[in-house]
């Protein structure tokens, strides 16, 4: 059995009750209680999101200052629970517009309970999709959409639209212009030896997409992904083009694609949902274009003095630039006087996360600018050596880069009325965790 | 360290803050307001009712009561506003329960919902209706239940299913004689929308494996659920459902029996693309299904490894850190079942410096498994990084997983080198984490001695505290007295330090270290020794005392015998033993996509009986080994002492017993069999080296007495229990009716207690509980589980009188508690039995 929650909490971060939902009897009233004894007053909280308490299961994330927790009894499936919470959480951000913290939740009580009611029954998950929830789950106190046009016409079946196959698209949409946005955003991670090695680098990236397009439209998409290519050119026997192809280590897709045909074409093709969603998520190991470098050399003077000289490269084309640099560079403790020299961007000394904060906000391509600081230490008498150095972090954004260098080749559009479409392809890379030992 | 809770800080004991109002009076205003509105049909009564019913949900659900409400409520609720309904249900479906006869007025106005013209208020309605959980209601369900099943919109259908399910548990029979099961088979193989064939399945799934047990017909049922054209049926609609669902029918597709090779792969194409997709937990369904049609085709069930791998190193890398847990937590399962296939994979497995740690303890597990000759290099390395860690807990388990690699591995050079830069580090944990390593490799590579002892000796005896890692130290120094030239002086200043020493534990191997450096380098030793045989003999701690007056002894006797018993010649250790048996690997297994995973161990482990269908139960006591006649043979065998006259037991014996205890599993040898002094001489010096890393070091205080368990003892002896119940000593059950019996019966009494030492260091060969409770005339049904879990069934029967007495007794050897929980035909004499078991359980181990 997938999940069969027995109950599920909201709690704030004292511990307060703020939405409380029982599915089935199996388990105590005192459920809460447990919760807070044995996991939120403890050392516990935080050491493992699954925790075993009497007979029961206690699932529990925090998501901003809201604890929510699920409480089974049965050896259920954790991924399925935890996906639930997730998907739950999108779909009431969803219905408040933004975010989903204590406030949002205090003010939407109700809502909530009645959106607890449809998307889960005696435990099991039923339909999480904003789309058809919010075609009957209204404020508005009036009867559902389908019971209030006349009597005399059949009732639409709305409910088989709810759970139906195209679940993801209502029928009958129209837009004066008909427009597509695909933003590609990919988060590079690395992780850096301190002697330059690579030791871990990847790219996950998202392609997300909003949709603003009239009836049923089909969509086709091509990337220059090597399989993709190859299968093309297979069908259309022609040789390959030459330029860059990328390889994809994995992909996983929205429902809406078509995924025997993927499986048989390589082509992405789909019915898209109308407005914002998350088309493809992929994954990238091999030939990744990492856009900085940091060489960082760290000098500790005796015991109340370190000099750091870190110098940052880009590696993407001149013409771009990078966004919101920020390169914090760990120092210890007893830091007690800092002073910078730098030749771009502003530095200074966080004492509140114990590093040095070196901010560019653009940041162009091909160049390399440099910060030296000088750190003096207040002298302890507690043991030598006692600091090492966790690692240099990195964020940044660069727009209009892909480290992977996956393209979009084509977007195409094909509907019934055969209207034209605008189509709009922005990429942007940012840091994931980007690391380098020091 | 739990702090004292306070309860004024929770609403669940009101406290007066403006937003919590915690008097009666506010309820019983809101009382009179809604009294007021009941009747009311003036413009805008929706609207100051809704906000009336805002404040009594807020009220229930910050835990105060407003049950005494109710009847108000459910005169309010006749209103065409859907969500002013949707609140009185929520009310209603709470307060049910606890107000049964107020529940029989809202029947009425729910019953003619259900018959609205809406089908949104009909489902609801319905919902509502299932969702009181009034055992004398159920009459009213039928009717309306029969409608919703059949009626013409889906979300009613949909509705009534999960409804159909909501009225079996509430009365099972009132829903199987409505035949409702048939008419959900119907639905579900023959409804257009896909969410009430998901719910069907669901509903049966549940409903047949609680009934299976009872009815030929319902496991019948049951199979026919996991049958080919049922199993085909969904296959070739599950793209219409949605993921939730899809998980489900994932589920019961991993159940299925192909008939053949071409079915295996036929299911395994049609569901290849399933591991795209976006949901993580349809990608684990599906990876079961493949990992469990392939079980039995070796090369196959590879190639689906390499196939899986990457949509899950993927799924461990997106989403939040709880959902990757859940996936890291299933790759470490496959990662320990084959470690080779994932060998060229490790850096997935290096960890990010912000990980929550439960993420990273996975992670340094999965290194350890994986490394081999080509990578060995790499993870080390990178494991030393951890090793500085901020995370404290996660830099030491960093470090154990060096010495892991080392142990099992061939680049031990590296390693050795690694382990000794650790031991310069200078942080104590560090040192500590090493030295307990460095000991263990030289237990299984003494050719390292020399490299290892160099830097050993270096360290300074001062700047290591931690009990085990003093423990370690001084066991090196002992063995490799000759290669330290100060071996003699550090011991000497430690036994001159002997009133310091808090551990028990570092006393007895000092002890043993200063015996064994004397064997080598007498001269400079004696004084030392006699200091430490003096100390010993005075020391406070039975363990220590005992063991310098068997050294005093041994040397008195002869310093050569002393020399072969202490120090002989030792072999390098070869193999480790693993933790868990193969046979609960693959339960796990098994059990692949759920809890056992996250836990590691199988779901009968860690599920309440009481909160399970029958059927898995019965399950389990089939796989438990049955009948006591082959262990009797053993135990005759092997046991001679727990008889009554061997309670003089000499001190060295005692010693035995303590020291093994503590020692985990480390022995499978039967601990009182040896009375000669020759066996127990040879196991001690066993019981000194293997006890360097305890599982549970023996308390410090424990007093010779609270070892023989006669001052705590928790039960009165047996012959002062009241006798008043007599048992038949040949009273005789076969399994099959015991588990018909354990399931009709209620529960009579169920309690926890403690066991006593004694009892747990017999429970390493549980037979021997058996006889012994045997020779109480109380006799096992079935047994099993593995330390520190054992389970037992036993039954009993009253003397002359057909009465049973049935019992389950889960004995946890850690913690040294016994859960008992007693059925008996006669419950008026089960607490005399519950006496009558705890004191024959009380006196197991008890010589």
């Amino acid at each position: 059995m997938p999940v069969a929650a027995s109950a599920i909490y909201f709690l704030n971060l004292r511990g307060d009750v703020l939405i409380n939902r029982l599915y089935r009897d199996d388990v105590g009233g005192n459920m809460v209680d447990a919760f807070r004894m044995h996991i939120m007053q403890t050392k516990e909280l935080g050491t493992c999101p699954v925790r075993q308490i009497g007979g029961c299961s206690f699932f529990y994330m925090r998501i901003s200052n809201v604890y929510i927790v699920i409480v089974v009894s049965s050896n259920a499936n954790v991924a399925c629970a935890f996906k639930f919470v997730v998907e739950a959480v999108a779909l009431f951000k969803s219905y408040f517009g933004g975010a989903f913290d204590e406030d949002a939740i205090r003010n939407n009580f109700v809502l909530i309970y009645e959106l607890l009611d449809e998307i889960m029954d005696f435990g099991y998950p039923q339909n999480l999709s904003p789309e058809i929830l919010k075609l009957y789950i209204t404020q508005e106190g009036v009867r559902s959409p389908f019971s209030s046009k006349p009597a005399d016409k059949p009732v639409p079946n709305a409910t088989l639209q709810v759970t139906g196959a195209v679940g993801w698209r209502r029928e009958g949409l129209v837009y004066k212009k008909n427009e597509v946005f695909l933003d590609i955003v990919e988060s590079v991670n690395l992780l850096m030896s301190s002697k330059g090695n690579v030791l871990r680098c990847d790219v996950t990236g998202k392609i997300l997409m909003k949709c603003f397009l009239s009836g049923m439209p089909d969509l086709k998409l091509g990337l220059n992904d090597k399989i993709g290519l190859e299968k093309e050119s297979q069908l259309k026997s022609r040789p390959a083009k030459s330029g860059k192809t990328i390889e994809l280590d994995d992909v996983t897709f929205h429902q809406c694609v078509n995924l025997t045909r993927f499986n048989s074409e390589k082509t992405v093709s789909f019915v898209p949902p109308d407005g914002e969603f998350e088309l493809m998520k992929y994954r990238i190991t091999e030939g990744v274009n990492l856009p900085f470098r940091v060489l960082p050399t760290i000098k500790e003077l005796g015991r109340t003095r370190m000099e750091v000289n870190v110098k940052v490269k880009s590696v993407f084309g001149a013409k771009m630039f990078a966004l919101g640099v920020v390169i914090k560079i760990p120092v210890p403790k007893q830091t007690a006087k800092t002073s910078f020299q730098v030749s771009t961007g502003r530095a200074k000394y966080n004492a509140s996360i114990d590093c040095l904060v070196w901010k560019i906000r653009k940041f162009p391509g091909q160049t390399e600018p440099t910060m030296s600081a000088e750190v003096e230490l207040i002298s302890t008498m507690a043991e030598k050596k006692s600091w090492t150095r966790p690692p240099i972090q990195m964020e940044f954004q660069v727009p209009m880069f892909t480290a992977s260098g996956l393209r979009v080749r084509f977007l195409k559009v094909w509907e019934k009325s055969g209207y034209n479409t605008v189509e709009w392809v922005r990429y942007i890379t940012k840091a994931g965790s980007y690391e380098i030992r020091c | 360290m739990p702090r004292p809770s306070h309860p004024s800080r929770f609403p669940s004991s009101p406290s007066p803050s403006p937003s919590q109002p915690s008097g009666k009076g506010e309820v019983s205003d809101l009382k009179l307001q809604l009294r007021q509105l009941a009747g009311s049909r003036a413009p805008g009564t929706d609207d100051s009712k809704r906000d009336l019913f805002k404040k009594v949900i807020s009220y229930m659900t910050v835990g105060i009561d407003v049950s005494s409400l109710f009847s108000e409520m459910v005169m309010c609720s006749a209103t065409a506003d859907i969500v002013l309904k949707k609140m009185c249900y929520l009310y209603v479906g709470n307060y049910a329960k606890v107000n049964p006869d107020l529940a029989l007025l809202t029947i009425n106005f729910l019953q003619k919902d259900c018959k609205d013209d809406d089908p949104m208020i009909r489902g609801l309605a319905l919902r509502s209706l299932c969702s009181l959980r009034v055992a004398n209601l159920v009459e009213y369900l039928v009717g309306p239940l029969g409608l919703g099943l059949k009626d013409a919109n889906g979300y009613v259908r949909m509705v009534a299913v999960i409804g159909v399910l909501k009225l079996y548990h509430i009365s099972a029979s009132t829903c199987v004689d409505a035949d409702f099961p048939t008419m959900l088979k119907h639905l579900m193989l023959n409804d257009p929308d896909s969410q009430v064939v998901a719910n069907c399945l669901t509903a049966l799934q549940e409903i047949w494996s609680a009934e299976a047990t009872n009815s030929e017909e319902a496991s019948k049922e049951r199979e026919a659920l996991l049958s080919k054209p049922v199993i085909y049926y969904l296959l070739n609609r599950l793209k219409e459902f949605n993921e939730w669902a899809q998980c489900t029918m994932l589920d019961m597709v991993a159940k299925y029996v192909p008939s053949d090779s071409n079915e295996i792969f036929d299911i395994m194409n049609l569901l290849e693309d399933r591991l795209q997709h976006a949901n993580g937990a349809v990608v684990l369904g599906t990876v079961k299904v493949f990992l469990q049609l392939t079980l039995s085709m070796t090369d196959v069930h590879q190639q689906v490894y390499e196939r899986i791998k990457a949509p899950l190193l993927t799924l461990t890398s997106s989403g939040s850190p709880e959902q990757s847990y859940a996936v890291l937590s299933h790759l470490h399962l496959l990662v320990m079942r084959a470690p080779i296939l994932f060998a060229s994979d490790y850096k997935h497995f290096y960890c990010q410096y912000n990980e929550p740690s439960y993420v990273k303890k996975l992670k340094l597990e999965m290194l350890t498994a994986v490394a081999n000759a080509s990578n060995t290099y790499e993870i080390v390395t990178e494991l030393c990084e951890y090793a500085a860690n901020v995370d404290i807990p996660i830099a030491r388990e960093s470090i154990r997983a060096v010495g892991k690699i080392a142990l099992q591995q061939y680049d031990v050079n590296a390693i050795v080198d690694r382990l000794l830069q650790f031991l310069e580090m200078e942080k104590d944990y560090v040192t500590a984490e090493a030295l307990v390593l460095v000991k263990d490799l030289l237990r299984k590579y003494p050719q390292w001695s020399h490299d290892c002892i160099a830097v050993v000796g270096n360290i300074s005896s001062k700047n290591v505290q931690e009990p085990k890692a003093k423990a370690a130290l001084i066991w090196m120094l002992g063995e490799y007295a000759q290669d330290m030239t100060d071996a003699p002086y550090v011991l000497e200043s430690l036994v001159e330090n002997w009133d310091e020493e808090h551990s028990s534990e570092v006393r007895l191997h000092l002890l043993t270290a200063v015996m064994k450096c004397f064997f080598r380098r007498a001269p400079e030793m004696q004084k030392t020794l006699g200091a430490a045989l003096a100390a010993g003999l005075s020391d406070f701690h039975q363990d220590v005392h005992d063991r310098a007056l068997f050294y005093y002894r041994l040397l008195k006797y002869d310093v050569a015998t002393a020399e072969r018993v202490v120090n002989p010649p030792k072999q390098a250790v070869s193999v480790f033993a693993d933790t868990q048996s193969n046979e609960v690997k693959d339960r796990i297994f098994d059990e692949f996509n759920s809890l056992s995973v996250v836990y590691q161990k199988p779901s009968y482990m860690f599920i309440d009986k009481e909160h399970r269908g029958v059927f898995e139960f019965s399950e389990e006591l089939g796989n438990l080994s049955i009948g006591v006649e082959s262990a009797d043979n053993i135990v005759a065998a092997q046991i001679v002492g727990a008889t009554d006259n061997d309670l003089l037991l000499s001190t060295e014996e005692k010693e035995e017993s303590t020291v093994s205890s503590s020692n985990g599993s480390a022995y499978s040898a039967p601990l009182y069999g040896g009375s000669s002094l020759a066996s127990s001489l040879s196991q001690s010096e066993l019981a000194v080296s293997s006890s360097i890393t305890p599982a549970n070091p023996s308390p410090t205080g424990l007093s010779l007495d609270d070892l023989l368990g006669l001052v705590s003892s928790p039960a009165p002896a047996p012959s002062s229990s009241p006798p008043s119940l007599k048992l038949n000593p040949k009273a005789a059950m076969d399994p099959a009716t015991f588990q018909q019996k354990w399931r009709q019966l209620p529960i009579s009494l169920s309690q926890e207690f403690f066991v006593n030492p004694q009892g747990l260091v017999a429970l390493m060969t549980p037979q021997i509980l058996l006889r012994h409770m045997q020779g109480q005339s109380i006799h096992c049904a079935a047994s099993g589980g593995q330390a520190p879990n054992f389970k037992f069934f036993f039954f009993a029967q009253k003397a002359e009188e057909p009465s049973m007495y049935l019992v389950e007794c889960v004995i946890n050897s850690s913690s040294s508690k016994a859960q008992v929980k007693i059925k008996a035909d006669d419950k008026s004499t089960a607490e005399a039995f519950l006496a009558m078991f705890q004191s024959a359980l009380s006196t197991f181990g008890m010589p």
